[in-house]
């Protein structure tokens, strides 16, 4: 952990994650589809509460009989504050994509300095919205506040969840101590143990804390409040601790349910993803191999997590090219058994290769985009789908037209030149998998029509010192039709077998 | 026809007025834009074609009776402008023999062959490719294709620069298609006929008929119209195309 005093002007994002008790447990996507209610309990007391338990009229502070009482179906957890921190820590990795600056505050919130970042993601707006989506796309409902400051964009944000809205943002010098005086008092630490008193005062806002003496106040509540509240009007952000992403990336995600439904899995696989950019934003890493481990529930004996390896052609650090491998990787899937938590880890990295844009856009695409796409094409089709050419030396042409997995390395140059066949040298564009024989009516070969032969013949002896002997006279032939056909005379080498057997070996066209 | 009647200074107007302001556009001639295209290697095709060439990033498709018989012979030349980029080969009728594809260094064509067994497998790489971007053509063989599909897929070869065909059996004239150029292909001795079923502007009924020499063994029969044939072109055109071109003003 470094300290950093901050300096210069800056703009703060904070992150709140109003419902971080309840979300720790089941992920925000789920709400919607579960039938059953969700309450989290901590000390035998109703702490959080999911929307169809708040509609059937449970409260924060009931105890479990009285849920009990309002609904039947119900799911309770006890609040687990180690979930919590890693769902915080896990946020704060997912969040290094933004910004090299993320610290962490007290009320289940972060801070990030994104003075530095709003220009590369298009404007604060559209970072907003980049914020949002990557914590959401982790499972977490966040509210996001703006503001020149630390103290104040978390105020905001902390501010927007009491009044229900997605996020507060003011940026303008001269219009931040009106919203903040605005505030309420109770989003102070330090006024908690004092909130009587100040209720009593009729001290509602932060305006109203301002304008009681301070010396009084000082007496009565301690030297924190008016501390906190001169941070929260102070034009200076207090040093933060910037969290440092670890060397190693290892990130483990529980299914609240057993699950083997890629949607899922791949959904989930997602929110670990979404760490994994950050991961490897925060070190300027390319990853080059990914490991999903999928671990299943032990019955009588233990079961063996499935493990899927992604390799990858090119490095790559974008989520653009990750996710849709990571996607068909997953549909191809087959499961032994239910999934009960997933386990993500990059085993190979390696440093970005930074490659400088030029000014004007370029008309040639990038080379790695295409190796992305056949790395995409190969997780589906399978790699002896997705072929290029390797030709071979070798006359008989099933031998020198041979195919290889994009996915094999390219063997040397100089092979590849050479083997460019003289012009001279006709060949079709198209060769049958398997010669077709064909009849031969009036002396000629057949193929719907009588075929005219109308090149001289080619003679291809080769293969002599293997099984696959090819004595052949290849011959261009026209159809009625006018299609131009490659086909060939087999010669035997035994005399008594003296009718020619013609073969259809391929098509121009 | 009228215009050929017309007086010669008449037509000379005509010229200047549209060399003066290109946004002019007559029912009677082919559309034209500034949509992207890269030249057919056949001047009597450009010709009939609207901005003179394969459009670029839009769904253009070959009708042909049997696959694998003449495509190929018309799309190369066009391949083979295309700065070396990938071809994709995508669910192709045979094997491609790679080295005919070669033959020259300078103009060798990269290529990609994409199996695959599955009908849903190759609209997705279709798909994949087109969204990727980074082939310079995508050719596609299907029998059976969807008008849905296909508008779905013309309209992500619209946000894309890649040259893309779909080959389809000449059945597929008489169903609906959102393709902005259909061509029916039939191979001939010496070359073969096409019959330009969709363009954007005015229609052309009349097949024209375009002189292929990639070979003197393939056209050992037509010898004389390969020595007749205008030098500027690699491909050169055949009589009854010069005589078209004559009777254009």
């Amino acid at each position: 952990m470094k300290l950093r005093a901050d300096t210069g002007e800056s703009t703060w994002i904070a992150v709140h994650l109003p419902l971080i008790e309840l979300e720790a447990f089941i992920p925000c996507w789920q709400h919607g589809l579960r039938s059953s209610a969700i309450v989290v309990l901590k000390q035998n007391r109703v702490i959080a509460m999911s929307h169809t338990a708040m509609v059937a009229g449970v409260r924060v502070g009931m105890r479990r009989g009285g849920v009990q009482m309002l609904l039947s179906d119900v799911d309770f957890f006890t609040q687990d504050n180690t979930r919590e921190t890693a769902a915080l820590s896990a946020i704060a990795l997912a969040l290094l994509r933004y910004t090299p600056q993320v610290s962490f505050a007290e009320e289940a919130s972060i801070l990030l300095d994104i003075g530095a970042s709003i220009r590369l993601f298009g404007g604060l707006p559209s970072l907003r919205r980049l914020v949002r989506s990557t914590v959401k796309s982790l499972g977490y409902s966040p509210t996001i506040g703006c503001a020149p400051t630390a103290k104040t964009a978390w105020l905001f944000a902390r501010n927007a969840a009491r009044i229900g809205r997605l996020g507060q943002s003011c940026l303008r010098t001269t219009h931040i101590s009106a919203a903040t005086d605005r505030l309420s008092v109770d989003l102070l630490i330090a006024a908690a143990s004092s909130h009587d008193l100040l209720q009593g005062l009729a001290c509602h806002s932060l305006a109203d804390l301002k304008a009681l003496p301070r010396a009084g106040l000082q007496r009565r509540c301690g030297k924190s409040l008016l501390a906190e509240l001169d941070l929260a009007y102070s034009s200076r952000s207090t040093p933060q601790i910037w969290i440092v992403a670890a060397p190693e990336f290892c990130a483990r995600i529980e299914l609240p349910d057993r699950s083997d439904s890629t949607e899922t899995l791949f959904t989930y696989s997602r929110s670990l993803l979404s760490q994994l950019l950050g991961w490897l934003h925060a070190h300027q890493f390319a990853v080059k191999q990914l490991r999903l481990e999928l671990q299943h529930e032990r019955g009588r004996q233990a079961v063996a997590p499935s493990v899927l390896d992604i390799d990858l052609a090119v490095a790559s650090w974008q989520e653009s090219n990750l996710l849709p491998l990571l996607k068909e990787k997953i549909s191809l899937l087959r499961l032994p058994g239910p999934v009960i938590s997933l386990v993500l880890k990059a085993p190979e990295t390696v440093t970005r290769a930074l490659a400088s844009d030029s000014l004007f856009p370029e008309t040639v695409t990038n080379p790695a985009d295409h190796q992305h796409l056949l790395g995409l094409l190969v997780a589906r089709l399978g790699a002896a789908q997705v072929l290029r050419p390797c030709s071979q030396e070798d006359h008989r042409p099933e031998f020198a037209n041979q195919w290889i997995s994009v996915m094999e390395p390219s063997v040397s140059t100089h092979s590849k030149e050479s083997s460019v066949t003289p012009l001279t040298i006709l060949r079709p564009r198209w060769l049958l998998a398997q010669a077709i024989v064909l009849e031969v009516r009036r002396h000629k070969p057949y193929l719907d029509s009588e075929l005219t032969l109308i090149s001289p013949a080619e003679r291809i002896e080769a293969g002599w010192w293997t099984d696959q002997t090819q004595v052949r006279d290849y011959f261009v032939a026209v159809s009625a039709d006018h299609i131009r056909y490659w086909i060939y005379r087999e010669r035997s080498s035994h005399r008594n077998n003296a009718a020619p057997a013609w073969f259809l070996h391929g098509i121009f066209g | 026809m009228t215009q050929l009647h017309l007086p010669a200074d008449r037509t000379h107007e005509q010229h200047r007025l549209e060399n003066r302001y290109p946004g002019i556009w007559r029912a009677s001639q082919l559309a034209h834009d500034m949509a992207a295209t890269i030249h057919t290697g056949y001047i009597a095709l450009n010709q009939e074609l609207p901005n003179a060439g394969w459009p670029l990033g839009q769904l253009i498709e070959i009708l042909i009776a049997q696959f694998g018989t003449a495509e190929l012979n018309l799309l190369m030349p066009a391949l083979k402008r295309l700065d070396h980029r990938p071809v994709a080969l995508l669910a192709p009728p045979h094997i491609p023999f790679a080295s005919a594809y070669q033959q020259d260094a300078a103009e060798a064509v990269s290529l990609l062959w994409i199996a695959g067994t599955k009908h849903s497998d190759h609209l997705w790489s279709a798909e994949q490719i087109l969204k990727n971007g980074s082939c310079g053509a995508l050719l596609l063989w299907q029998k059976q294709i969807k008008t849905e599909v296909l508008r779905r897929l013309h309209l992500l070869a619209q946000k894309s620069q890649t040259l893309f065909f779909v080959i389809r059996p000449m059945q597929a004239a008489q169903s609906p298609s959102p393709a902005v150029l259909r061509i029916a292909l039939t191979p001939k001795a010496s070359g073969m006929q096409i019959n330009i079923l969709k363009r954007r502007g005015a229609s052309n009924e009349a097949p024209l008929f375009l002189y292929t020499n990639d070979h003197p063994y393939l056209s050992s029969r037509v010898i004389e119209p390969l020595r007749q044939s205008v030098p500027d072109s690699p491909l050169g055109l055949s009589r009854q195309d010069q005589q078209k071109q004559t009777s254009i003003f």
